[in-house]
């Protein structure tokens, strides 16, 4: 066990409760953090990254808790990406790493090495002498991945690192996060669920504060399994009269009909065959079903 | 220190700010020499105010200050204070020009000539560069550590303009006197002996080490507020 978190509640000013009475505990490896808008997950994170203080409960890392004493120490062993930044758009992506890994106390040298290395890893080593605010929005996405590697992080904390990049950067950056996770904790916050799939080992689901679901991706899709059924509508109106009943998580024309896959517990008065879940199909039986 | 260099003076703000001084030696009237100091020193300390506001504040609208706040706190003070020692020059160096513009726009008479020549305008010269320096590392700071503590760079411009209306007005004179933080403006032009100005800048390099020490406090956010908002925090949950 990595990180613990008991009992963490955090309740804003306007009387919001963001997180509601959670618990987790977060292994080695990458956990995948998947939610609905407004479900919590940034606000964990932002209490996890030190930047918040919960209003009550405790979080302990590596058995070292989560207070004034000890901040300074934990904030040394974290990394962070935020969901939104706008890193130094006068300074060039060289620089702008350079000056970061400088304000964390990274020895010049090795800041050098690093900045190189994981440049060349997110195939921005031709970008390096563009100033930052030239860069498209995948590429800034990318640099901002860099700079919460560069202090070679024990606790990893990325909040949807791959939006806006393209399928290969984004399977590019997916196999990085495997390799650097190696002994090493990462929270893994995105809506991409190819990503969960192709990095997880363990997954959290959150809605209005709570954890629905935290465990392995395989229990979850064995939750869900059986209740995901592939049916035919014969026209457009029988598709919409589905959807008002249903939750339905895809639909395609197949050969001129119109294939939908809908999550349920009982099987839909209608020809339909149960079908194999995905995570997708998962995570909405899950946030739609849990108790 | 290029870094900070680059990152405090963007081109927008160097190209208001030289707009500002050359505007200002244009449109403001002075008859003697003596005169350039005081038709300078209010204004260069509105300019500083403005222009150093966003020193930090501009981490915390980037949301770079979610990730400032896991480095180590003097590295985060130092690269305050660099920025704001990188400002300051920037405008010491105008005001200094802008001095010299007042000279080259409306060709001022020689007040101290008579008196004591060319020494006493290289003397006055000297007296309203020592001013400068505090006035605008007064108001600069003064600005950024309001904009930090509000988070809101309005807040900081804002009050430090009421700070700049009531000190830089005959209330403030009368009130104040020496210990005005404009007493260099209000000192008795006539009378270059009398440096009894120098108190009210004094007062000002005493605020602004008040301020500095508690720069750290301020970075450092309201923690412990209970799920309270702090630096740069959103309504995201």
């Amino acid at each position: 066990m990595s990180i613990k978190i008991e009992d963490l509640t955090v309740v804003f000013k306007n009387k919001v409760t963001a997180i509601n009475h959670i618990n987790l505990e977060i292994p080695k490896g990458i956990l995948g953090l998947l939610g609905e808008n407004g479900a919590g997950k940034t606000t964990l994170m932002r209490v996890l990254t030190t930047i918040l203080e919960p209003s009550d409960g405790t979080v302990s890392f590596e058995g070292m808790s989560y207070n004034s004493g000890n901040y300074a120490e934990i904030q040394g062993k974290i990394g962070y990406l935020p969901q939104e930044i706008e890193l130094y758009p006068s300074l060039t992506v060289q620089e702008c790493l350079e000056y970061m890994g400088d304000l964390s106390c990274i020895p010049k040298r090795t800041c050098k090495e690093r900045i190189q290395y994981y440049l060349e890893r997110t195939n921005l080593l031709e970008q390096r002498k563009k100033k930052m605010k030239q860069l498209s929005g995948g590429m800034k996405r990318r640099v901002g991945l860099v700079q919460a590697l560069l202090n070679e992080p024990e606790f990893l904390v990325i909040d949807e690192p791959t939006t806006g990049l393209d399928p290969e950067e984004r399977i590019r950056i997916r196999n990085l996060l495997v390799e650097f996770s190696e002994n090493r904790t990462v929270l893994f916050s995105t809506h991409v669920v190819e990503d969960l799939i192709a990095t997880c080992n363990q997954i959290a689901v959150m809605k209005k504060g709570e954890f629905l679901y935290s465990g392995s991706i395989g229990e979850l899709l064995e939750q869900a399994r059986g209740h995901v059924w592939l049916c035919k509508a014969v026209d457009e109106k029988t598709a919409r009269e589905l959807e008002k009943n249903y939750h339905v998580s895809s639909k395609q024309y197949v050969n001129g009909s119109l294939q939908i896959r809908l999550i349920s517990k009982m099987m839909p008065p209608m020809e339909c065959k149960p079908c194999e879940a995905t995570l997708e199909d998962a995570y909405i039986y899950i946030t739609n079903f849990s108790a | 220190m290029a870094s900070e260099i680059k990152i405090s003076l963007p081109l927008y703000k160097v190209f208001y700010a030289v707009f500002f001084v050359v505007v200002l030696s244009i449109i403001r009237g002075v008859t003697y020499t003596n005169e350039i100091g005081i038709a300078l020193e209010p204004p260069m300390a509105m300019l500083a105010a403005v222009f150093c506001a966003d020193t930090y504040t501009q981490e915390i609208t980037s949301n770079r200050s979610e990730i400032q706040r896991l480095y180590p706190m003097v590295k985060r003070v130092r690269s305050i204070l660099e920025r704001l020692a990188v400002q300051g020059i920037f405008l010491l160096l105008l005001a200094a020009t802008g001095y010299g513009l007042f000279f080259a726009f409306q060709a001022p008479q020689a007040f101290f000539y008579q008196a004591g020549g060319a020494k006493a305008e290289i003397q006055e010269f000297l007296l309203y560069l020592a001013a400068i320096i505090v006035t605008i590392g007064f108001f600069g700071t003064l600005s950024n550590t309001l904009a930090a503590f509000f988070s809101n760079v309005w807040i900081g411009i804002g009050i430090s303009l009421g700070i700049w209306i009531v000190s830089n007005s005959s209330i403030g004179d009368k009130y104040f006197g020496s210990w005005n933080l404009f007493s260099y403006t209000f000192r008795d032009v006539e009378n270059g002996s009398n440096l009894c100005w120098i108190y009210g800048k004094v007062i000002c390099i005493c605020a602004v080490a008040v301020m500095l020490a508690v720069l750290p406090k301020i970075l450092r956010g309201c923690r412990g507020s209970a799920g309270g908002k702090k630096e740069g925090q959103k309504d995201e949950y």
